[in-house]
C-alpha cells in the first residue's frame, strides 16, 4: 500500500479555487517532486498532506490512516515532518543552531539520549556542527534551510514534506541541499514529498509531478515524463540571431534565442525531419553548428500547458535588426568597495557593460550582487571606488544618473491597489512625462507587456507573468539608455520566462537598452551576453557564456551522465577519482578529463563495488555547472 | 519648478487614489469621525447621575423620610430602604452600590430635643471624580436640610431670612455655560481622534511601501525624499480635514449643539497646521520600523504620554507640578488651547498667532527629521 495517497484533491479559498482534482500516489522511500510556478497551488496541497489544512474534496490518506478530519491528521502527525515555505521562517531567529533542535525535539518528545546521538549525527551531515551555538538569525541563507531540515527530521518522520526548501537559496546550497536530502532518506529510510518552482531541479526526484493553475498536468519518472513528450530540439547559430528567431516563429511555438544561439523544440519530430523543417523554415539563412538534441524536462513541461492561455507576443514595433554594437559604454565599475561597519560586502569590483549589451551578475546570496546594484543606482554610496552609469558620475550625479536608469527588483515594486493604466501614469509622471508624450509611452508599455485590453485591471489582481511585464514597462516609461533588474524572473512560470526573456532581448537589440541583470535561475544566464560571477564580494569571472563553457570543460573536463541501480552507492564510489560528482535523481554528473577513456574506468570502479552502470552520455554543460564548478573551486580553498 | 510641482501632484493623487482603494482604512475613518466622537460626547460623563444608593432608616421616623426623600433623581437614585445595618455594607463591597446612608436610630427625637446628631455616608471612591462629587451633593443635601430644620427652629420666615445679614457666593461660568459635559468630552475626543490619524495615516502608508518593496522603486527615481514623503502628509492631512468636517457638521452642532464662536476657517487652518506638525512625527515612526506591527507599537509609545500630558483627559491643574511644565512639548496640548480657544471662546488669529507658530515649528523640525532619517535608512 502506499505511503501517501491522494485522490482527486481540491481546495477552494472563498470562491477561487486552488487545485482541482489532483491525484497521485508516494511509495515508501520515496522522493517525489511537485513542480510548478507560484500560484499552481503547491502549497495548498503540501499542507492539506500534512495535516494543517482543511480541504473541500477528494481525499488524502497517510499510512493508510483517511486525513478526513482533525482527530485523524492528528493520529498521524507524529509520523510525518513538516517544513513550511520560507527560509527559516519555521525557526526561532533568537535561539541557537542547537536551541532550535532541541525545541523542535522536545515537542515532539524525542527521549534525551537519542536526541543527542541523532543531533550529533545530522548536525555533522549538514556541516552546522560548529555553529551549534550561533544564533539562527546569524546563518546565512543556505544554513537557515539545512537547520530548518534538521529540525524537521529530528523525530525521524517516515514522511517529510518540504515546500519550496531551495527557493532564494543560491545553486551551490542548493546542490548541498539536495545531496544531504538524498543521503538523509537512504540512511533514515523516510519518504520525501517537495516541492519546487525551479524546473532544473526535476532531475533531482525519483518521480514528479507539473501542477499548473491548480491541475495536475502529468505526473511519473523523469523519463517517463520525457517520454510521453517525443520530439526534437534543434539548436544554431545564426549571424543573426533575431532574424532567424523571427523566420521560425511563424512556423514554429517555443523558439528561444541566447545570445547568437537559437533553440526551439519540435515535438513529435524526428532529428532528421527536424533539421529538413527547420532549414526550410530558415529560407537560405546562414546558420552555423546546426545540432539536435533531446529534450528536457523544461520543454515536456511547456508542451502540456493549456495552449494559448495568454495572447502570443506581439510584433514588436521597429523589428528587431542584428546587434548593434557601439563601443560606448554605459556602465563602468571601478575597483567598487563597500564596508558595513567590519565586514567588506563588496571588494574591489570592476567591469564594463557596452550600450546594447545585456550584462549577467551571478552570485550566491550575499555574494554582493544587490550592494553592487544599490551603488551604480546611487541608492549607497560606496566606500571606495568609482563608477559611471550612462555617461554620468556614480558619486557626483546621483539624481543625473536615476534621471537615466530604469531599475526593476523582485518584488515587483508595483501598486497592487491601482490599475494597469495609474501605475502606468504615475511612473511617468514621477519621470516627468505628461500629456501627449505620457500618452504615447502608455500605448507603448501597453503593447509592448502584451497589456491592451487589461488596462483597467487591479495590478495585484494580474497572472505573475503580467504583472512582471507591467513592473518592466513601468521601469522603462521614461526610455532609460540603462536597465537594472535585480531577480526580475522569481516565481513566474517558465512560458513566462520565456516570453519575459524574449522582450529582454528584443530591448537590447532592437531598442539599445543596456541591461544589467541578476538572477538565481542558472539556465537564465545562457541569455546573456555576458557573465560576471561573484563570490564573496569579489568578481571571480567575467565572459560570454560560450567562453566560460569552453573554459570549464578545459579545466575540469567534459560533463558525463551516468544511469546506474544504485546512484547513493555509486556516489560514495566515484567522489574520489572524478571532480563535481552529483546526483540527479537516479542520475549521476560528473566531469571526465578524458572523456573516452573514462567509461571503462568507472565501470571498472563501480563493477568492484557490484553497482551496474547502465548508460553513460555527454552532455554539454550548463551554466549552473559552471558556476557550481567555479564556486566549489573558491569554497575549498 | 513646475516639473516639482507636478511630480508632488502626481504622488499626492497617487495616496488618495490609494487611500480610496483601502476598505479597512477607509471604515477606520468612518467610524472615529463619526461614532467614537458620538460615544465619547454622549456617553463619557463625569457628572453625578442617578448615583444608586441604599439607605438604612434606623429611625423611621417623619424626619428620616424628610430627609431621604431629598435625595433624588437626577443625581441620586435610592435602590432600596433597610430597616437594619445587616447586609447594607456588602452591596457597597460588591459594587453594586455606590452610597450607602445610615439615619441612626433617635434621629427625630435628637433633632425635636436640639440636640446635635449625626447621619452616616459610606461611598465607593474607586472612581476618584464621581465618588467625590457624589459625596459632595449629599453633604449638600444633608447640610440643607439641616439649614432648613435650623431655621424652623429658630422660626425664621423667609422674609426675616432676606432681611438678614449673609454672603451670598454668585458663580458665572463662561464658554460652556450650562456647564455641558458632552461639549468637552466630543471636541476632546475630535482632537484625540485627529492626533492618532495624523499619527497612523502617513506612518502607514510610508511603512507600507517599504514592506511591498516599492520604496527602493521611488529611491532610484529622481524623487527627493521630500518629494516621496510630502505628498503622504498631504493626502492624509486632507483626509482628515475631510473626516473633522464630517465629524463638525454631522455630529457636533447638530447632535451636541456645540455654538462655534470663532472662525471655522481659522479652526481647519490650524487642523491642518496640526496634522502636518504631527504626520513628522510619525513619519519619523515609519522610518524607525520595518512593518505596520511596529509602527502601531511605537505610536502607542508616543501617544500615551501626549494624549496624558495634553489636558485632554487629566485637567492641568489636576497634575503635580512636573508634568504641568512638561505639557508644553505634547503637541496636543497646543491643539486642544487653540481648537477650545476658537471654537468655544471664540479667540481670533491676534490672540493665538503666537501658539500657532509654535506648533508649525515643532511640524516642521519633526518633518525634516523624517525626510533625513528616511535617506539614510538606504545605507
Amino acid at each position: 500500500m502506499a505511503l501517501l495517497e491522494v485522490r482527486n484533491f481540491g481546495k477552494r479559498y472563498r470562491k477561487r479555487r486552488a487545485v482541482a482534482g489532483v491525484s497521485f500516489s508516494l511509495e515508501r522511500g520515496e522522493l517525489f517532486g511537485l513542480i510548478g510556478p507560484d500560484g499552481a497551488g503547491k502549497s495548498s496541497l503540501m499542507k492539506a498532506v500534512a495535516g494543517v489544512l482543511a480541504y473541500e474534496e477528494g481525499l488524502v490518506t497517510a499510512f493508510g490512516v483517511p486525513l478526513d478530519s482533525e482527530g485523524n491528521a492528528e493520529r498521524v502527525k507524529g509520523r510525518m515532518g513538516f517544513m513550511p515555505q520560507g527560509l527559516g521562517l519555521n525557526l526561532y531567529p533568537d535561539l541557537s543552531v542547537e536551541e532550535n533542535v532541541d525545541f523542535f525535539a522536545r515537542l515532539r518528545e524525542v527521549p534525551v539520549e537519542v536526541l543527542r546521538e541523532r543531533k550529533g549525527r545530522l548536525l555533522a551531515m549538514t556541516r552546522l556542527e560548529p555553529f551549534r551555538d550561533r544564533a539562527m538569525k546569524k546563518l546565512s541563507g543556505g544554513m537557515k534551510q539545512k537547520l530548518g531540515l534538521v529540525c524537521t527530521l529530528i523525530h525521524q518522520p517516515e514522511l517529510v514534506i518540504l515546500d519550496e526548501p531551495t527557493t532564494g537559496v543560491d545553486p551551490l546550497s542548493r546542490r548541498d541541499f539536495w545531496a544531504i536530502l538524498a543521503e538523509l532518506l537512504e540512511e533514515q529510510g523516510c519518504s520525501a514529498l517537495v516541492s519546487t518552482a525551479y524546473l532544473d531541479e526535476a532531475s533531482r526526484f525519483h518521480r514528479l509531478a507539473f501542477l499548473h493553475q491548480g491541475q495536475l498536468l502529468d505526473e511519473g519518472t523523469p523519463e517517463a515524463l520525457l517520454a510521453r513528450a517525443p520530439g526534437t530540439v534543434v539548436q544554431f547559430r545564426a549571424s543573426s540571431p533575431a532574424t532567424a528567431a523571427a523566420r521560425l516563429k511563424r512556423r514554429f511555438a517555443g523558439v528561444e534565442s541566447y545570445g547568437d544561439r537559437v533553440r526551439l523544440f519540435l515535438a513529435d519530430t524526428a532529428p532528421q525531419e527536424a533539421r529538413r523543417q527547420v532549414a526550410q523554415a530558415l529560407g537560405g539563412l546562414e546558420v552555423s553548428e546546426l545540432e539536435t538534441l533531446e529534450p528536457e524536462l523544461e520543454d515536456a513541461f511547456i508542451r502540456l500547458l493549456p495552449a494559448a492561455q495568454e495572447r502570443p507576443s506581439p510584433i514588436l514595433p521597429g523589428a528587431p535588426g542584428p546587434a548593434a554594437r557601439a563601443a560606448r559604454t554605459l556602465i563602468e565599475a571601478r575597483e567598487l568597495v563597500r564596508d558595513f561597519g567590519s565586514f567588506r560586502a563588496v571588494d574591489g569590483v570592476s567591469f564594463q557593460v557596452r550600450e546594447g549589451e545585456i550584462f549577467g551578475l551571478l552570485g550566491a546570496n550575499g555574494a554582493g550582487k544587490t550592494t553592487v546594484i544599490k551603488m551604480l543606482t546611487g541608492l549607497l554610496p560606496p566606500t571606495a571606488g568609482e563608477g559611471r552609469v550612462a555617461g554620468a558620475d556614480m558619486g557626483a550625479s546621483s539624481l543625473a544618473i536615476r534621471q537615466r536608469i530604469g531599475y526593476m527588483s523582485q518584488a515587483f515594486s508595483l501598486y497592487r491597489d491601482m490599475t494597469v493604466r495609474e501605475n502606468i501614469r504615475l511612473y511617468g509622471g514621477i519621470y516627468g512625462l505628461h500629456g501627449r508624450e505620457l500618452a504615447a509611452r502608455m500605448a507603448w508599455v501597453l503593447e509592448m507587456a502584451g497589456l491592451e485590453g487589461a488596462e483597467g485591471e487591479r495590478a495585484g489582481r494580474l497572472p505573475m507573468g503580467m504583472r512582471q511585464r507591467l513592473a518592466l514597462g513601468c521601469a522603462l516609461v521614461h526610455r532609460p539608455p540603462v536597465l537594472f533588474l535585480d531577480e526580475p524572473t522569481s516565481g513566474v512560470d517558465p512560458l513566462g520566462r520565456r516570453r519575459f526573456w524574449e522582450l529582454l532581448t528584443w530591448l537590447s537589440r532592437g531598442e539599445s537598452v543596456t541591461i544589467l541583470i541578476t538572477t538565481h535561475y542558472m539556465s537564465e544566464a545562457e541569455h546573456c551576453d555576458r557573465v560576471a560571477l561573484m563570490h564573496a564580494g569579489r568578481l571571480v569571472a567575467d565572459d560570454t557564456p560560450d567562453r566560460l563553457r569552453q573554459a570549464l570543460e578545459k579545466e575540469a573536463g567534459r560533463l558525463l551522465e551516468l544511469r546506474v541501480d544504485r546512484p547513493m552507492a555509486a556516489l560514495r564510489v566515484l567522489r574520489p577519482h572524478f571532480t563535481g560528482v552529483s546526483l540527479h535523481g537516479s542520475r549521476l554528473h560528473l566531469f571526465a578529463k578524458r572523456p573516452k577513456e573514462a567509461p571503462s574506468l568507472i565501470r571498472s570502479l563501480l563493477g568492484r563495488a557490484g553497482i551496474a552502470l547502465q548508460g553513460v552520455r555527454q552532455r554539454s554543460p550548463g551554466m549552473e555547472d559552471v558556476f557550481l564548478y567555479r564556486m566549489g573551486a573558491l569554497e575549498e580553498r | 519648478m513646475r516639473d516639482w510641482l507636478r511630480r508632488l501632484r502626481v504622488m499626492t493623487t497617487k495616496e488618495l487614489l490609494q487611500l480610496s482603494r483601502d476598505p479597512v482604512l477607509l471604515i477606520i475613518l468612518a467610524w472615529f469621525f463619526t461614532a467614537d466622537i458620538y460615544i465619547a460626547g454622549s456617553g463619557i460623563s463625569m457628572e453625578v447621575k442617578r448615583a444608586s444608593m441604599t439607605v438604612v432608616d434606623l429611625d423611621q421616623s417623619e424626619a428620616s423620610r424628610e430627609l431621604i426623600s431629598r435625595f433624588r433623581a437626577p443625581r441620586f437614585q435610592v435602590k432600596e430602604l433597610l430597616f437594619a445595618e445587616k447586609e447594607a455594607a456588602a452591596r457597597l463591597d460588591r459594587g453594586e452600590r455606590m452610597l450607602l446612608l445610615e439615619i441612626p436610630p433617635h434621629f427625630e427625637r435628637d433633632l425635636e430635643a436640639g440636640r446635635s446628631t449625626e447621619v452616616q455616608l459610606q461611598a465607593d471612591t474607586t472612581h476618584t471624580v464621581l465618588g467625590i462629587l457624589a459625596t459632595g451633593y449629599a453633604a449638600r443635601i444633608v447640610g440643607g436640610y439641616a439649614t432648613d430644620r435650623a431655621l424652623e427652629k429658630l422660626g425664621i420666615d423667609d422674609l426675616q431670612l432676606a432681611a438678614m445679614p449673609r454672603v451670598e457666593a454668585r458663580r458665572r461660568v463662561w464658554y460652556n455655560p450650562n456647564q455641558k459635559d458632552p461639549w468637552f468630552m466630543s471636541i476632546s475626543e475630535l482632537m484625540t481622534v485627529i492626533t492618532m490619524l495624523s499619527f497612523m495615516l502617513p506612518a502607514a502608508a510610508a511603512v507600507r511601501e517599504k514592506e511591498r518593496g516599492t520604496i527602493e522603486q521611488l529611491a532610484v527615481s529622481p524623487l527627493s525624499p521630500f518629494q516621496i514623503l510630502f505628498p503622504k502628509v498631504i493626502a492624509m492631512t486632507l483626509a482628515i480635514l475631510a473626516g473633522t468636517a464630517v465629524a463638525l457638521f454631522g455630529i457636533l452642532l447638530p447632535v451636541f449643539e456645540i455654538p462655534v464662536k470663532g472662525s471655522l476657517p481659522l479652526f481647519f487652518s490650524v487642523t491642518a497646521l496640526y496634522a502636518l506638525a504631527v504626520s513628522g512625527l510619525g513619519l519619523v515612526i515609519a522610518t524607525l520600523s520595518r512593518n505596520l506591527g511596529q509602527v502601531s507599537m511605537l505610536v502607542i509609545v508616543v501617544l500615551m504620554p501626549m494624549l496624558l500630558l495634553s489636558g485632554a483627559w487629566t485637567p492641568p491643574e489636576a497634575m503635580p507640578w512636573l508634568l504641568r511644565e512638561l505639557m508644553v512639548i505634547s503637541p496636543l496640548y497646543w491643539f486642544i488651547e487653540l481648537g477650545y480657544g476658537i471654537l468655544l471662546k471664540g479667540a481670533g488669529v491676534a490672540l493665538l498667532w503666537k501658539k500657532a507658530a509654535a506648533l508649525g515649528l515643532l511640524g516642521a523640525g519633526l518633518f525634516g527629521l523624517g525626510a533625513k532619517l528616511f535617506r539614510r535608512q538606504f545605507r
